[in-house]
């Protein structure tokens, strides 16, 4: 599973020291002409799920190559609302990869589950929706979805809820994760400060037989600090991430969305 | 032997044609410009350093000295623009020491592109050459492949485009120092802003007949926010499964030691760290 | 010379080698071209200069001067012929302090061939020789990609000279008067400005007589219509 998530492409072939694809094998000078239907637009996007709450972020820079298409084009979603401005929506999808696939997915998603609170009465549960998600991008196995994309919302049960998918539609429910371009930057500053990853109790033995720090649930607060910081880590050091963070906090009483500026170079 | 080392040429292409990718050289995405005006030339460069979408050095030098009088500012391959550089005006010093003249503009451009010519663009400096000299105020772009070209205002890099639109629409003839500096400043702006490969602090120098000043972070406009919590880990945090104790008398079995000087500490860019 | 795959094979059997320029190399797209008249000769070119679409120049001058009445105009890869063009220049400059004349234009084209020929499998130089010389007045030789050597009364050059073939074709006139010759080189290069993308900018010429060289300057601001400088 781990391997699926993973977004280097190597990681079912051989591991090299280097991030880059090998070179296909081409005759020299030969050159392949071929329809290229997909732009990488950048970004990062980021989910935490709390107790009671789940938080979910996205930088609000697009682009392409070394230019900057937008500094606000939206990663996050309100999905499933009744009304236009999915003022009563409680699920929230944040894409990442190709925008206007990310557009696209997001289209079909708040379609169906309308036509779900139409048919049955009731709105989807994140649940449900989650496993409607996995099905849509996976109905294009063969020519995909270019993101990746996160589900966040509250369960049956009140606490929150993260699915993260990769892009034909492997999915997993999880206490945090980050995606995109700097997903490798954020996630883990994310394992450390959300799941005390290598943290140990100081002075609670020797070597291995130490003590692993005590994992203790986060509250809203706190996640959206380690948001804002998570953000602010991965601008100085990744030039598709930047402009503005867009931030939804998901919680039994609706959803609430911040902006935040972040540097714009 | 002089020159570049091919000793591991064919191994390198053994192994690529396996499939391992070739190292991927820091490259400076990089805006640079500079501007002729009344009395002098400024060059003015970012600090940005990338490999890839990642920022390798957030505040780097794209300003190299040649002579006194004569200052380049550098995109492209990074180690070539630095090698490059400083390989000229080794010999650009050597030269004026044998003629007993002072360097001239013209000679470390010829003397530039020459070299890069005859690497055939396998050096990929990218560089803005500007100077005062005897003969008069001179700016030129020289290109990887050796070409150049003389122009009042130049810009160069991935955010030649975003710097030019200033200069294409702020440029006058007849420009002072103070005017020079600011549509440089501009123009290096431009490229932090709209272009991804540049980014950070502006760098810029000013040549005159008298003296060059250098204004490392002449706008630094992308301070590093303040993180909202402090990340102190507690002492003792991080697991330790192998401890070894080497004394300092038995320390030179290991690495060479250099005793520094009390009143000379030793200096470089101070690290950012997290309070 | 070595023979890459890149490129294609034309109709009649000649590899064309579409793919010549290096990328990222500047390249001078270039409307280029000299011409013989009574007098003398007259070289002409624009002055832009691109990497890819981005113009790395406006102003470019591409009428470079070898010695005092031979100059060349350029065309192709801008490091390229900077570079054989500044050899040329000190060898005819070596030629005439050894001999104590000046070289010919001749002489001239026959450096540059030399230098064009034996390196053609790593040049791409497009060139136009144009010279006056006490003997032979105005010349003009002609360069192309391999490394032949032509002599021709007038001639043409660069990727905007195949839009103005037919012009030249059915202006040009043998013997012309300075002015005539002056206005006739500005409308074909006007002509070769509008229709081809890689050419622009200033129009720039240089009259070579037994006066010496004249340098004229035509801007697009005036429509090319008057001199400046």
């Amino acid at each position: 599973m781990a391997a699926m998530f993973s977004q280097n492409p190597l990681m079912n072939g051989p591991n090299y020291s280097f991030n880059d694809a090998p070179r296909t094998a081409a005759p020299e000078g030969a050159r392949q002409h071929r329809f290229d239907p997909y732009t990488d637009n950048g970004g990062s996007t980021l989910a935490i799920a709390g107790a009671d709450f789940t938080i979910m972020a996205g930088d609000t820079r697009l682009t392409s190559g070394y230019s900057i298409n937008s500094r606000y084009h939206p990663k996050l979603f309100k999905i499933g609302g009744t009304t236009a401005d999915q003022k009563d929506a409680t699920i929230v999808l944040s894409v990442v990869g190709f925008a206007a696939d990310g557009e696209a997915l997001k289209e079909r998603l708040d379609a169906i589950c309308k036509m779900y609170r139409y048919r049955h009465g009731k709105p989807m549960s994140v649940k449900a929706c989650a496993q409607r998600l996995s099905t849509i991008l996976y109905q294009k196995r063969f020519f995909p979805y270019y993101v990746y994309a996160i589900l966040g919302g509250l369960d049956e049960e009140g606490k929150g809820a993260v699915y993260s998918y990769d892009p034909v539609g492997s999915y997993e429910r999880e206490q945090c994760r980050a995606g995109g371009a700097a997903a490798s930057l954020i996630m883990p500053f994310l394992d450390n400060q959300v799941n005390f990853k290598n943290q140990y109790e100081p002075g609670s033995g020797v070597g291995h037989a130490l003590q692993e720090r005590e994992r203790k649930p986060l509250t809203r607060s706190e996640g959206e600090v380690l948001v804002k910081d998570a953000f602010d880590g991965a601008v100085e050091r990744h030039i598709e991430v930047g402009d503005g963070l867009q931030m939804m906090v998901i919680t039994k009483d609706g959803i609430e969305e911040v902006l935040l500026p972040l540097k714009k170079d | 032997m002089p020159g570049f080392d091919f000793s591991n040429y064919n191994r390198n292409a053994a192994l690529h044609a396996r499939g391992v990718p070739l190292p991927k050289a820091t490259s400076t995405g990089t805006t640079i410009v500079g501007c002729i005006y009344d009395g002098g030339v400024v060059i003015a460069a970012d600090t940005r350093a990338t490999s890839g979408p990642i920022v390798a050095d957030k505040n780097c030098e794209k300003l190299h000295f040649i002579a006194p009088n004569i200052w380049c500012a550098g995109a492209g391959t990074a180690a070539d623009t630095e090698f490059t550089t400083a390989l000229i005006s080794s010999q650009l010093e050597l030269h004026s020491l044998s003629t007993g003249r002072k360097p001239r503009v013209v000679t470390c451009m010829t003397m530039l592109k020459q070299h890069l010519f005859r690497y055939q663009g396998h050096i990929g400096a990218y560089l803005v050459v500007a100077g005062v000299d005897p003969t008069g105020t001179h700016l030129f772009t020289v290109h990887a492949h050796g070409s150049t070209d003389k122009l009042p205002y130049v810009t160069m890099g991935s955010g030649s485009l975003a710097a030019m639109s200033v200069f294409e629409t702020q440029w006058k003839p007849q420009l002072n120092k103070e005017e020079a500096m600011k549509l440089c400043s501009q123009a290096i702006e431009a490229g932090i802003w709209n272009d991804l490969g540049s980014g950070s602090n502006v760098d810029l120098a000013v040549i005159t007949p008298e003296k060059t000043t250098l204004h490392r972070g002449f706008v630094k406009p992308n301070e590093r926010t303040q993180k909202l919590k402090s990340y102190k880990f507690k002492r003792g945090t991080t697991a330790v499964l192998n401890e070894k104790v080497i004394k300092k008398e038995e320390m030179g079995n290991y690495i060479s030691v250099v005793e520094l000087a009390e009143e000379t500490p030793a200096s470089g860019d101070k690290m950012e760290v997290d309070t | 010379m070595e023979f890459g795959t890149s490129g294609v094979l034309s109709e009649d059997g000649i590899h064309v080698d579409m793919d010549r320029l290096k990328k990222g190399e500047v390249n001078l797209g270039t409307s280029i071209m000299a011409v013989t008249f009574k007098d003398g000769v007259i070289l002409g070119a624009d002055s832009r200069t691109t990497t890819g679409a981005y113009i790395a120049n406006r102003v470019t001058d591409k009428l470079t001067q070898v010695h005092d009445t031979i100059w060349c105009c350029r065309s192709g890869s801008a490091a390229d012929t900077q570079a054989v063009a500044d050899i040329v220049q000190y060898q005819l400059g070596l030629y005439h302090m050894v001999n104590g004349r000046p070289p010919t234009t001749q002489i001239a084209a026959a450096v540059f061939q030399e230098i064009a020929y034996a390196n053609k499998d790593r040049l791409t130089a497009g060139l136009i020789i144009a010279g006056w010389d006490a003997r032979h007045g105005g010349q003009v030789y002609n360069i192309p990609l391999g490394g032949s050597l032509h002599k021709q009364p007038y001639s043409i050059g660069g990727s905007g000279s195949t839009y103005i073939y037919g012009y030249c074709d059915a202006n040009w006139k043998e013997g012309m008067e300075e002015a005539e010759a002056v206005a006739f080189v500005k409308e074909a290069l006007k002509e070769a400005i509008k229709w081809d993308g890689s050419s622009g900018g200033v129009i720039r010429m240089v009259v070579l007589t037994e006066k010496g060289a004249d340098r004229h300057l035509y801007l697009p601001d005036s429509d090319y219509k008057v001199r400046h400088q």
